[in-house]
């Protein structure tokens, strides 16, 4: 298991776009992917639940993969993440 | 006649297509065969999102590329995992699919419509929309093909939806009523795109209105008028004609450069409150940015926004606005605005008191912090700094000399910033405007606030009805202001620009053309208005006008002047 912290940067927070974008693209490994934000956990892999837990910026949240591929899916998280989504 | 929101300009008139929700009655029921099913639910599935993705294209055509990128997020949802498996594990349990997939549609629609954010609120919309989507195609039940639709129909329902519009053909929709949504719903922007008059929140319309009713909807003052009397169809046909005519006159300024009947060339740019109003000033043709106000950053919230929060704001403002101009203005706050954290007190006199640059150069942290994110994102497009309220030259000098001071910060760091950039100033206050002649040797541009720089020249408030009838750009003192600060810049051969609602007033462009204003600075739907207003005055022309207005002692005069010659 690996797990990294974030202060998320981009204005939006996870809004449709970066929630979209980022589930599609931590889909793509075969690892578990959880967003850990107040307390709860995330499945990253779902859109709607990454909307739903409504993350905005300045929010801390920490990325956590577990499985095969991990680390891969925590440095493509990191490298959205850290570019506040392209925003 | 009833009243509701003015969302998309323009007449139409027509006859009412009622779109019902076409009823998706199931009873819920226990499955014998889960696994047979949730193979069912799949299929459906399947074909909710090969149709989605043929409304996309749809859509692309008719409204544009971001309408169906909107369409293309519904596909995610219908594909989301944690939707879908625990449907499926509802199936599992024994359920139809129906009443699991509505369960599941219902909590997340529960949870977006209790959001604060109004962008999070309309996914509960996109979230009803792909339910009504999927239970139509498990249910087998045939939707009201809008696309179908004969020429003169007026669309009236709840609400409109993504998947709606993507069956709207432009030339037979005249106009669209609907129940929710205000002027920033995603309904409105859609009937924009589409060009197509709308009023929305019209309470109970869907219960008022008939289907196959005459209907006249005047999306520019947000009226539905049922069965129209002939007086009222005759008014709003010659008003649809205008209005047509009006546009089309204006799209012709689309695209082209701000030039006046002489050939002279103007900056029209656009005041913007947020960085996604930039994708605003594309849509509308501006030519850039001529006031970025910073306050929304600094509102709403605890605590002071951080560096890197501000810098993604300016770069993103900056990217798409792809190298036109974009000058930022610093942080104008003070005593008449609440924001806890900042610990402004309340003043006797707010507007004379502890604001804007005054602050700024108090809070030294504060200040270079949101400097030295603007000098950053200067690296990303053609970005100018502006300070407000400056009312005299140390004001200047020392905000000038912080930021000297973080450019070499910047360099030692080899961080890339625009090492040239412009440093100008807001003349907004009499002093300024007194002082001009001094500041534009300082100074790299200036833009006029006029409504500050009204205020302050009348010793006005405008918010007070007993003394608001002092309060206008076109009392002969502020123009006298107005017509010194242009001299003085042009003298001093720095561009000078004006970012208040008078850079926008028909009667006022032929003064501002021949005082010498370099730029106008209006807000982005005025862009092609103002384009027009300009092109219709040579210098020559303009002179002649100014050099009489400027003979006129009052406010009265000066404005009945105007209004004869333009």
């Amino acid at each position: 298991m690996v797990q990294k912290h974030f202060t998320v940067k981009n204005a939006q927070g996870f809004h449709m776009r970066p929630a979209t974008n980022f589930a599609t693209a931590m889909a793509a490994h075969p690892c578990s992917v959880i967003i850990r934000f107040n307390g709860k956990e995330v499945n990253a892999k779902s859109p709607m639940l990454i909307m739903a837990a409504c993350i905005k910026v300045g929010s801390e949240i920490d990325v956590v993969c577990d499985g095969e591929g991990e680390n891969e899916a925590l440095a493509a998280a990191a490298a959205m993440i850290e570019s506040g989504f392209g925003e | 006649m009833i009243k509701g929101t003015a969302a998309s300009d323009g007449i139409g008139i027509g006859r009412i297509l009622l779109l019902e929700e076409t009823a998706l009655v199931y009873t819920p029921h226990t499955v014998d065969d889960p696994a047979a099913e949730v193979e069912r639910f799949r299929r459906a599935v399947d074909a909710l999102v090969e149709e989605t993705t043929r409304d996309a294209a749809a859509l692309r055509r008719t409204a544009g590329e971001k309408e169906a990128l909107i369409m293309e997020g519904h596909i995610s949802l219908i594909n989301d995992p944690a939707l879908k498996g625990e449907t499926e594990n509802l199936i599992m349990g024994g359920q139809c699919a129906e009443a699991a997939y509505e369960t599941m549609c219902d909590m997340f629609i529960g949870i977006f419509s209790s959001m604060e954010d109004e962008m999070m609120r309309q996914r509960a919309a996109d979230v009803r929309d792909i339910k009504a989507g999927l239970l139509r195609i498990l249910l087998g039940v045939k939707d009201v093909k809008v696309s179908d639709a004969p020429k003169g129909t007026v669309l009236l329902t709840k609400e409109l939806t993504p998947s709606v519009t993507a069956g709207i053909k432009k030339g037979n929709i005249v106009g669209i009523i609907t129940e929710t949504g205000g002027k920033t719903s995603h309904s409105a922007i859609l009937a924009r795109a589409l060009e197509i008059p709308a009023v929305l929140s019209v309470p109970n319309a869907t219960g008022i209105l008939k289907n196959d009713q005459p209907v006249i909807v005047d999306g520019s003052a947000g009226l539905v008028i049922p069965d129209p009397s002939f007086d009222e169809l005759a008014h709003y046909t010659d008003k649809r004609e205008r209005f047509l005519k009006e546009r089309a006159e204006l799209e012709k300024f689309r695209g082209r450069r701000t030039k006046g009947a002489d050939g002279a060339e103007y900056e029209l740019v656009c005041n913007i409150g947020k960085p996604d109003d930039a994708e605003k000033v594309i849509e509308f043709d501006g030519e850039g940015v001529g006031l970025f106000r910073t306050e929304f950053l600094f509102m709403d919230r605890s605590s002071v926004p951080t560096e890197e929060e501000q810098f993604a704001a300016y770069q993103k403002a900056a990217l798409v606005l792809k190298g036109k101009p974009l000058i930022i203005r610093t942080l104008d706050i003070g005593g008449d605005k609440e924001i806890p954290y900042m610990g402004l007190e309340k003043e006797e006199n707010p507007f004379m008191g502890f604001r804007a640059i005054r602050y700024c150069l108090k809070k030294k942290d504060l200040f270079r912090t949101q400097l030295r994110a603007i000098l950053r994102a200067s690296a990303f497009g053609d970005i100018k700094i502006m300070f407000p309220l400056i009312t005299c030259v140390e004001e200047l000098r020392e905000a000038k000399a912080i930021i000297e001071d973080i450019k070499k910060e910047l360099a030692l760091l080899g961080i890339p910033f625009d090492r040239n950039i412009d440093v100008g100033i807001m003349v907004e206050t009499a002093a300024a405007a007194a002082l001009a002649d001094v500041l534009a040797k300082e100074a790299a541009f200036f833009s006029i606030g006029t409504n500050d720089l009204t205020g302050y020249t009348m010793a006005c408030d405008r918010g007070n009805a007993n003394v608001a009838y002092l309060y206008s750009a076109l009392q002969p003192a502020v123009l006298r202001m107005i017509e010194r600060t242009i001299r003085c810049g042009r003298e001093a051969g720095i561009p000078v620009g004006m970012c208040g609602e008078a850079a926008a007033n028909a009667k006022l462009i032929p003064l501002l053309i021949s005082f010498g204003l370099t730029e106008f600075s209006v807000s982005a739907p005025s862009v092609l208005r103002v384009r027009k207003c300009i092109s219709r005055w040579s210098k020559e022309e303009a002179d002649r006008v100014a050099e009489k207005a400027m003979t006129l002692s009052t406010e009265k005069e000066v404005s009945e002047y105007l209004e004869s010659v333009i």
